[in-house]
């Protein structure tokens, strides 16, 4: 029997890592149990940063990361983290069919193979305030959490703020961040409807999880047990996927149901937005080259 | 004359010791001073409208360097703890006996981990492992400090651990006070 | 492998390396490296490189570092000596008089640290001496002082809290507040066992110098004035969004700088010392922190707890029965492992039974709090008795024997808990 030990960062109950337990299963089943895969999410094993090296250095077989995190490493792996790239569950798709050849092939030069992705729902903006258009971001305090974050408040005037999501509740409450981009789901979990009014349903993006595999222990399993895997893992892709767009719907109706109001942006914050979003797909093919060119290019074919 | 010749030898190896882990626990003083700076620079940001991308990452690497460089200093303060309960009771040889087993202990734990934290540092440059907060540093370069501060641990327990073995080591490190 | 022999196993070179005298972070770290080696199919090396460097860089961490430099500067101000001065008209007239000071001072630290070790760390740095100088018997010292700071936890901010939060994902807003009312109520359960206790023993309380008019204690609370400016500063930066939690401990350092400037006690010396002094009080807490962190990632390899808890929970049982076990478990865990480390490596398992069984979860997040504040003070690894061991420098079987009333008035809490839920769920409720 071979034992994988399967790292996580989102707790036991966030779709993600349901999804991964069902995969886990899947695989347990089809294999007869030749194949134990572990999984241990909540980041009880590895925490969110130290997946992605713990599975290229083989103290992890297998793991669950996201992707855009690691944009600062390699500009490709923050495609689906561009602003009002790829807008929506199809467009997603088609963003993905373009961007998985570049990565599976930088993943194998690392000695890595992705097994499947899942992507988040879109990202919205969360305010205290009502936002009609950008101007009305300006000044206020934006919450900071990655490179793409803190250049769009740059873009729109905003402030932006560093506050760690542990602290991000009581920064609400206490006014130290006005705003803040995410997903309707983490906006349920963190139950930002505690503190902010507004939600705009900008689709932004939809950054993708990435269930990745060490390519030393996926090259010493038999041929049956490797395809096991790879069919589950193309199982828990479309599954995950059906499962992201059921959790978007359910969670806009839980910020409506504890009072938030739940818009489309109006259409000028929407043009303000994919101006912001033009300013940084300029910047990010600079620094992607002829790589990133190549994926637009695919993507809008 | 040989023997004058060995003692300032050994004199001489003492003061670069002593320096090595008085200068490193400054270097982590320093360091913590730089956690202070940061935490500072972002409630500032806030209170002031700047923005310093990745204060939160360099506190955390500030004191990363704050704890790993005054490992050695610690201990030869007899700072860091240890259960004394066992060998606080022991007199002579038997006692000089137990003190070389954990002496023992701790050379190869110490060895152990100022091995592996240089493996981190390299496997990091390696794979380019980037921070992936705003800072984006490569965490090699902070990882250092984990090398540096363990392997002057290491140094320090053979250190110790030579001191012991010709008898010249002094008992109150790191033991406590009995009732 | 069955899990007794890996327990056995593993408990036995716990206490040959602790006892033979091997420092206590390289202990858990030794254990962490057999466990790997022996019981787990991974090397050992790479992964405790990894997961060292991921805690002691971590940010959550760094209001801890902080703190203990706070606590440093003020140790060498007159802060902690005025601060007694003014608290000692007040306490005077209850039997144990001072030692009230640990309870009240940890009870109001508690509401500027997220942590205990912190918590105990700047606190005992001021009232050890201070206590210890006029008389009061050492074991109540230390006991209280280990007892009062765990209650940094229950106490909002609290570090622990939003890491259940997080896991049984519950408002980390709500459980703030849930802590509150159980953290004055563990408060009063300490001070009224000091009083039982001064009560039985009036000859260990050394008398008062004087009794005081009311006016004349209105006096002397002068001195409580730089005290009350420091604390309520602090807690002032938290709750105007000036400062998250964690960044409050910045604001306490700079705070007292200005205060030992202010009462002239700032100079060069002063400050080496202090910065000095933190930094090997924090270094020496920093290498069991880093031990630690190894050894949970090798019980969260070999899935000792996470079978231990998949074993509670597959027992069926009724609700009251599912705490008391729970409880125990967490009892007989928090011996050896740190509180953090608990309920991320069992939090996956534990709460769908915990919510299964009708447990409401902000209250269960207030039981978990207390059974972590327990494990800071239970042998053989207890963060608050290693900084307790460090400050004093006393064996620490004697510390945790000293503690252990106060292990038990944390017991009676939870009974009280479960009798009266309302005790953490009426002040969430109300928002
Ligand atoms: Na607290
Ligand atoms: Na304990």
């Amino acid at each position: 029997q071979t034992k994988w030990d399967l790292p996580a960062a989102y707790p036991a109950t966030n779709f993600h890592s349901v999804n991964l337990a069902t995969f886990a299963s899947d695989v347990a089943k089809a294999t007869d149990g030749k194949l134990a895969i572990t999984v241990h999410p909540g980041a009880s094993l590895f925490k969110a940063p130290e997946i992605k090296r713990a599975v290229q250095g083989g103290q992890a077989q297998a793991g669950e990361i996201l992707l855009a995190a690691y944009q600062n490493e390699w500009q490709m792996f923050g495609a689906d983290g561009l602003p009002f790239l790829a807008t929506g569950y199809d467009d997603a798709m088609k963003l993905y069919k373009a961007q998985k050849p570049i990565l599976e092939k930088k993943l194998g030069e690392q000695g890595m193979q992705l097994l499947y992705t899942v992507p988040w729902p879109p990202q919205g903006i969360y305010s205290k305030k009502a936002v009609t258009s950008a101007a009305d971001l300006k000044g206020s305090k934006w919450r900071a959490y990655s490179p793409a974050t803190s250049r769009i408040a740059e873009l729109v005037g905003a402030q932006p703020v560093t506050v760690q999501a542990a602290e991000l509740s009581q920064a609400l409450a206490t006014g130290a961040v006005e705003a803040n981009m995410t997903s309707g789901a983490t906006g349920v979990d963190s139950k930002l409807y505690e503190h902010l009014k507004f939600y705009y349903d900008v689709q932004a993006w939809l950054p993708k999880n990435a269930v990745i595999v060490n390519k030393r222990a996926f090259d010493a399993l038999d041929k049956a047990t490797q395809d096991a895997v790879l069919k589950a893992a193309a199982d828990a892709e479309t599954r995950g996927w059906a499962a992201s767009q059921k959790v978007n719907t359910d969670t806009l109706a839980v910020l409506k149901a504890n009072g938030m109001a739940v818009e489309p942006p109006s259409a000028t914050l929407k043009a303000d937005m994919m101006k912001v979003g033009d300013t940084m797909l300029k910047e990010w093919l600079e620094k992607a080259g002829p790589e990133g060119q190549a994926m637009l290019d695919g993507y809008k074919k | 004359m040989h023997r004058t010749a060995l003692s300032a030898r050994n004199l001489l190896m003492r003061k670069i010791l002593d320096a090595l882990y008085l200068g490193s626990a400054w270097l982590a003083a320093l360091f913590m001073i730089g956690v202070l700076v940061m935490v500072l620079l972002s409630i500032f940001g806030r209170l002031l409208q700047f923005y310093v991308p990745g204060t939160d990452a360099y506190a955390g690497y500030a004191m990363a360097g704050a704890g790993f460089l005054a490992l050695a200093h610690t201990l030869k303060s007899g700072e860091h703890i240890r259960v004394t309960l066992i060998i606080g009771k022991l007199t002579g040889s038997a006692r000089r006996g137990l003190e070389l087993w954990s002496l023992s202990v701790a050379v190869l734990l110490a060895a152990l981990l100022a091995v592996y934290s240089w493996r981190l540092a390299w496997q990091s440059h390696q794979f380019h492992d980037i921070s992936t907060a705003a800072d984006a540093t490569p965490l090699w370069i902070p990882q250092i400090l984990m090398g540096v501060g363990t392997t002057v641990l290491l140094i320090a327990f053979v250190d110790e651990w030579v001191l012991e073995l010709r008898q010249r080591r002094h008992h109150d490190a790191g033991s406590t006070r009995h009732e | 492998m069955s899990e007794f022999v890996v327990t056995t196993l593993l408990i036995v070179s716990l206490f040959a390396l602790l006892g033979s005298g091997v420092w206590i972070g390289l202990t858990l770290a030794g254990v962490a490296w057999i466990g790997m080696e022996l019981f787990s199919p991974r090397p050992a090396g790479d992964a405790m490189a990894i997961t060292i460097w991921g805690s002691a860089s971590s940010w959550t961490l760094t209001a801890l570092p902080l703190f203990v430099w706070m606590g440093e500067i003020l140790f060498r101000t007159k802060l902690s000596e005025s601060m007694f001065k003014g608290l000692a008209p007040w306490v005077n007239a209850l039997p144990g008089r001072l030692l009230h000071t640990n309870i009240l001072g940890c009870t109001i630290f508690a509401a500027v640290s997220g942590s205990s070790a912190a918590t105990c760390a700047t606190i005992g740095k001021m009232s050890i001496p201070e206590l210890s100088k006029r008389g009061y018997p050492a074991d109540k010292i230390v006991g209280s002082l280990g007892g009062a700071s765990t209650l940094g936890l229950l106490i909002p901010p609290s570090i622990i809290m939003i890491v259940y939060g997080v896991a049984a994902e519950v408002s980390i807003a709500k459980l703030f507040m849930a802590g509150v009312v159980p953290g004055l109520l563990l408060g009063a359960l300490f001070s009224g066992y000091i009083m039982v206790w001064a009560l039985f023993n009036p000859s260990q309380v050394p008398l008062s110098d004087t009794r005081l008019t009311l006016a004349q204690k209105l006096v002397e609370s002068r001195h409580l004035i730089p005290v009350v400016l420091l604390i309520g500063g602090v807690i002032g930066t938290i709750y105007t969004g000036i400062a998250t939690a964690t960044e409050a401990a910045a604001v306490g350092v700079v705070g007292a700088l200005v205060l030992s400037a202010a009462q002239g006690s700032l100079t060069w010396a002063t400050f080496r010392d202090s910065l000095l002094g933190a930094t090997r009080l924090y270094c020496m807490i920093a290498l069991i922190l880093s031990g630690a962190a190894f050894l949970t990632l090798a019980m969260g390899y070999i899935g000792l707890p996470r079978h231990l808890a998949e074993y509670v929970t597959g027992l069926n049982l009724s609700p009251v029965v599912l705490i008391i076990a729970l409880a125990l478990f967490y009892m007989l865990l928090g011996c050896f492992l740190d509180g953090i480390s608990m309920i991320v490596l069992t939090m996956g398992v534990i709460l769908p039974t915990v919510s299964a069984a009708g447990i409401d979860l902000i209250w269960f997040g207030v039981f978990v709090v207390i059974v972590v504040e327990m494990a800071q003070i239970t042998p053989p690894v207890g963060f608050n008795l290693f900084v307790l061991q460090g400050m004093t420098k006393r064996e620490i079987t004697w510390i945790a024997k000293v503690t252990i009333p106060y292990f038990f008035l944390m017991v009676l809490a939870l009974a009280l808990l479960w009798w009266f839920p309302q005790i953490a769920t009426w002040l969430p409720g109300r928002m």
